[in-house]
């Protein structure tokens, strides 16, 4: 059993007693609260899990908590004070979301990916937005959206 | 999304208590039973109902209760768009809010079968209707003048002979003790301004902020948490299991064994109750099971498609019959004849199962993601002898359904272990459980004879489908039913046609995946269909349209297809297209596939569809599901299960490959406008992908695909 401490979302955050095994999901999830992350496989294979740790989208699923000492933790609830990052608003406009389920981990991973490169090509948006799945089909609103994100 | 699933009846008592209980008359809900309902029970909050529908405060503030439960199909905002349209309301200004789960106040609430649209489009109308025009006789009233005078608009009541004007706020509370007409006028389609317009959603800004709540994140006070073992061969027994080890590891509170009922079938597992989730699934992770499968073991796909295949050779039961096919078989020369298979495929929404159930001496609440409210009611009364009034139904956003949420077998499992643990307890199912559990969509042969006729056409068609049925898993009675057709085009004009079906039953649990069997026999017809039209050397969309000659939805449906998809113009190198109709739930679909060889492989590029679904309510969302059923079409075209050892082989993403962002086809979709009453948009994209993607592929190699899925092939880039 371990204690952590971390930053989520702009707030220290300390986590005592915990098995420093436990994926960071989880603690995100039942021990902060912060259920906009979702859990879908487990495997690092769905991507619904991503979060930014210190600015660079990983799959939470299988991030152990003890690697999160110290680190700076973002989650789609501190991506934005108003759901007003860009990604957002063009998800938005582009009326992309269905279930919904899967939508934390396509902005997530999007936003990351504008932030180090506001210009990517073709194919870096695919590598990218390729590994988050979603099982309602809204990658033509996802393309879209992202055109529209990198045209700007 | 705010809890608004308290107890209807408590509410009752509560105003009562309060002193200030409305009672209005309610206008029947679909089950057509009246009743004077104590309205103040939609919500605890200051407002006046004006039918279980619509609550206004004085404030001006407008709530539309949305009572079908939302998975991504869009009922969230096109239930509300109906009742602002006759309530004369701005759909953009309204509050809108999941119901409670009533099936007495509001029928029924279950989502599945593209149904919502189709069945509640006259009864929302008739409930927005009916609460303008009590507004709008509370303001005649007031002004002491006829009502035929008056009219509402945005949300406020005109005097036609003056100037005269109400806001709906100030005249809610008078509107509110009026009794309410019972056949209220309802405006004519082409005065429409809401429906039919492509408004956008209000629960997608709760979407991309992580504020939607679904059943995964549901917490109730003193939750404990599970996760259980079951069967992998579905039906095993538990021998034995290692309870003691179990029990000493960190959070473990208990280790019970469980079960629940799939169709007919006792399903048994073993729990890992805990105080967090991470300890309950590494709980079980140590857990060692011991099962008696039975023989179960010696069961995989290719034993089970040989069973299939013996049983093809059988007349089969009639499902439909025009003419006589008998006479021309026995006199043909040639005789077309095809076999086509297809896979038992798991529903993956990306949410996997889960629930929260409470059950208590004299009460049981549940909380979670269902497609089917009252049936979670219904199956919590029956497994605790409880009334209605004691079970709590809380239902939240649905991270996908698909089908898989209309069963309450994983309410039924964690309803089963909060009662042995005497506690809140809050099952996940991992996503290993959820992809190999089932039950799944059923596997099939479909087997299909032709003749052509001296011009070419078809002279007589028979197709026999062989596989299980949903809603005859168990027992002796081997009788197909006529569920089994689900898909195969009757409306061709074929003069001797006959569907036949031969039942299948063994241990793998099938039910409802979206589009049903519409999702599998279309794949088997449409290819069939063109296999003909090239034996008879006929372009394949031309034959199909020499037989839907005058049918008001398919002929406009493919002209228009054949037109956007350039069907006629000559192929680009390494290109070609195949086509496809069906009908599901009164929607009508015509799609051209187009595909490209890439390299060694084959990639569809272009899906363009000509659909007639009526009305449309809300057209960005008909868009939006047709995309959706598309893509998940596409995925059941090049994955599927299969089973080994008694077992499903593909446990999660990494063998079961849903279509990705970038393996995803450019999409059309144009919608052909009507003012039909609506029909469903959830499902109706799904069955033609499979077959136009299949005889595009035919188009360009020549070599005809009669085997799902694909990626055992080899034939798809991804
Ligand atoms: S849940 Fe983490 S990648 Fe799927
Ligand atoms: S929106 Fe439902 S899984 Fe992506």
């Amino acid at each position: 059993m371990a204690t952590i401490n971390f930053t989520i979302n702009g707030k220290k955050a300390s986590l005592e007693d915990v098995d420093p095994e436990m994926p960071l999901l989880w603690a995100i999830r039942d021990n902060l609260g912060l259920t906009g992350t979702k859990f879908s496989c487990g495997i690092a294979q769905c991507g619904a899990c991503t979060i930014h740790v210190d600015g660079a989208a990983i799959r939470s699923c299988v991030y152990p908590i003890s690697a999160a000492e110290g680190k700076e933790i973002t989650t789609i609830e501190g991506l934005s004070e108003n759901n007003d990052h860009p990604v957002q608003k063009a998800w938005i406009e582009a009326q992309v979301p269905q279930c919904g389920y899967c939508q934390t981990g396509q902005i997530m991973a999007a936003a990351a990916l504008l932030k180090e490169n506001p210009n990517p090509s073709d194919e870096e948006i695919e590598a990218t937005m390729g590994s988050v799945l979603c099982r309602c089909g809204t990658y033509p609103r996802i393309k879209k959206a992202m055109s529209q994100l990198v045209k700007k | 999304m705010k809890n608004t699933n308290i107890n209807r009846r408590r509410f009752i008592q509560l105003s009562a208590l309060a002193g200030g209980a409305l009672t209005v008359g309610c206008i029947p809900t679909s089950d057509g039973k009246e009743q004077a309902i104590n309205l103040a029970s939609l919500s605890d909050e200051a407002g006046f109902p004006l039918n279980q529908f619509i609550k206004i405060t004085e404030d001006g503030t407008i709530t539309l209760f949305t009572h079908r439960p939302e998975m991504g199909q869009g009922t969230f905002q096109s239930m509300p768009m109906i009742l602002a349209e006759e309530l004369e309301v701005n759909i953009n200004t309204v509050k809108i809010e999941q119901s409670i789960a009533d099936r007495d106040l509001y029928g029924s609430q279950m989502v599945v079968g593209s149904r919502s649209v189709q069945s509640e489009y006259h009864k929302l109308r008739k409930m927005g209707a009916a609460a303008r025009e009590m507004l709008v006789q509370a303001a005649a009233q007031q002004w002491g003048v006829d009502a035929k005078t008056c009219f509402a608009k945005n949300a406020q009541v005109f005097h036609k002979d003056s100037e005269n004007k109400i806001a709906y706020g100030a005249l809610v509370q008078a509107a509110s003790k009026l009794s309410a007409p019972q056949n209220p006028y309802l405006k004519p389609v082409s005065e429409f301004k809401v429906i039919g317009q492509p408004i956008d959603r209000q629960d997608i800004p709760l979407k991309t902020n992580g504020e939607a709540i679904f059943g995964l994140d549901m917490q109730v006070e003193g939750m404990l948490h599970a996760s259980v073992e079951r069967s992998p061969v579905f039906l095993g027994k538990i021998k034995s299991f290692n309870e003691a080890e179990v029990l000493k590891m960190p959070g473990v509170k208990a280790v019970v064994k469980t079960k629940r009922n799939v169709w007919g079938h006792e399903r048994e597992g073993v729990a890992v109750v805990a105080e967090t989730y991470w300890q309950a699934y590494k709980g079980r992770k140590a857990l060692k099971v011991k099962w008696d499968n039975q023989d179960l073991e010696k069961n995989s796909t290719e034993s089970l498609f040989e069973a299939y295949k013996e049983d093809a050779k059988k007349t089969g039961d009639s499902l439909h019959k025009d003419g006589n096919v008998a006479p021309i078989f026995e006199k043909a020369e040639n005789i077309v004849e095809a076999t086509y298979e297809m896979p038992y495929q798991s529903h993956v929404p990306m949410e996997p199962m889960n629930a929260i159930v409470h059950v208590e001496k004299d009460r049981v609440r549940y909380w979670g993601a269902t497609q089917n409210p009252n049936g979670v009611r219904s199956q919590l009364m029956r497994q605790f002898d409880m009334p209605a009034e004691k079970v709590g139904i809380n239902y939240t956003f649905m991270g996908g359904g698909f089908g898989r949420r209309s069963q309450t077998d994983m309410v039924e499992e964690a309803a089963d272990i909060s009662k042995q643990v005497n506690a809140p307890v809050k099952v996940i199912w991992t996503r290993e459980d959820d992809q190999t559990q089932g039950p799944f969509r059923a596997s099939q042969i479909n087997t299909l004879r032709g003749v052509l006729g001296e011009n070419g056409e078809i002279a007589a068609l028979e197709h026999k489908i062989v596989a299980q049925e949903i809603r005859n898993q168990t027992g002796d009675d081997m009788t197909a039913g006529r569920q089994l057709m689900g898909g195969v085009n009757t409306d061709y004009q074929i003069p001797n046609f006959s569907v036949k079906g031969v039942l299948q039953k063994n241990y793998v649990p099938i039910s409802y995946w979206r589009a049903v069997y519409h999702s599998t026999n279309p794949f088997a017809h449409e290819s069939f269909i063109d296999e003909l039209a090239h034996k008879a050397g006929k372009d394949p969309l031309d034959f199909r349209l020499s037989m839907v000659k005058r049918h008001p939805k398919f002929e406009p449906a493919l002209k228009l297809v054949a037109e956007k998809a350039n069907w006629y113009e000559k192929a680009k190198a390494g290109t070609a297209k195949g086509v496809a109709i069906c009908e599901r739930s009164g929607g009508y679909f015509a799609m051209v596939c187009e595909v490209k060889q890439e390299g060694e492989k084959i990639r569809p590029i272009k899906i363009t569809t000509a659909i007639d679904l009526g009305i449309c309510i809300n057209p960005d969302t008909v868009k939006a599901q047709t995309e959706g059923s598309i893509v998940m079409g596409l995925t059941a075209a090049y994955a599927g299960l299969t089973i080994k050892n008694g077992a499903i082989v593909e446990q999660n993403f990494n063998t079961y490959p849903l279509l990705r962002y970038h393996e995803c086809p450019e999409i059309e979709t144009h919608i052909i406008p009507s003012a039909d009453d609506p029909a469903g948009a959830g499902e109706t994209g799904l069955p033609t992908v499979a077959p136009a993607l299949a005889n595009a592929i035919f188009n360009l190699t020549g070599e005809r695909i009669r085997r799902l899925p694909l990626d055992k092939m080899n034939i798809i880039a991804g």
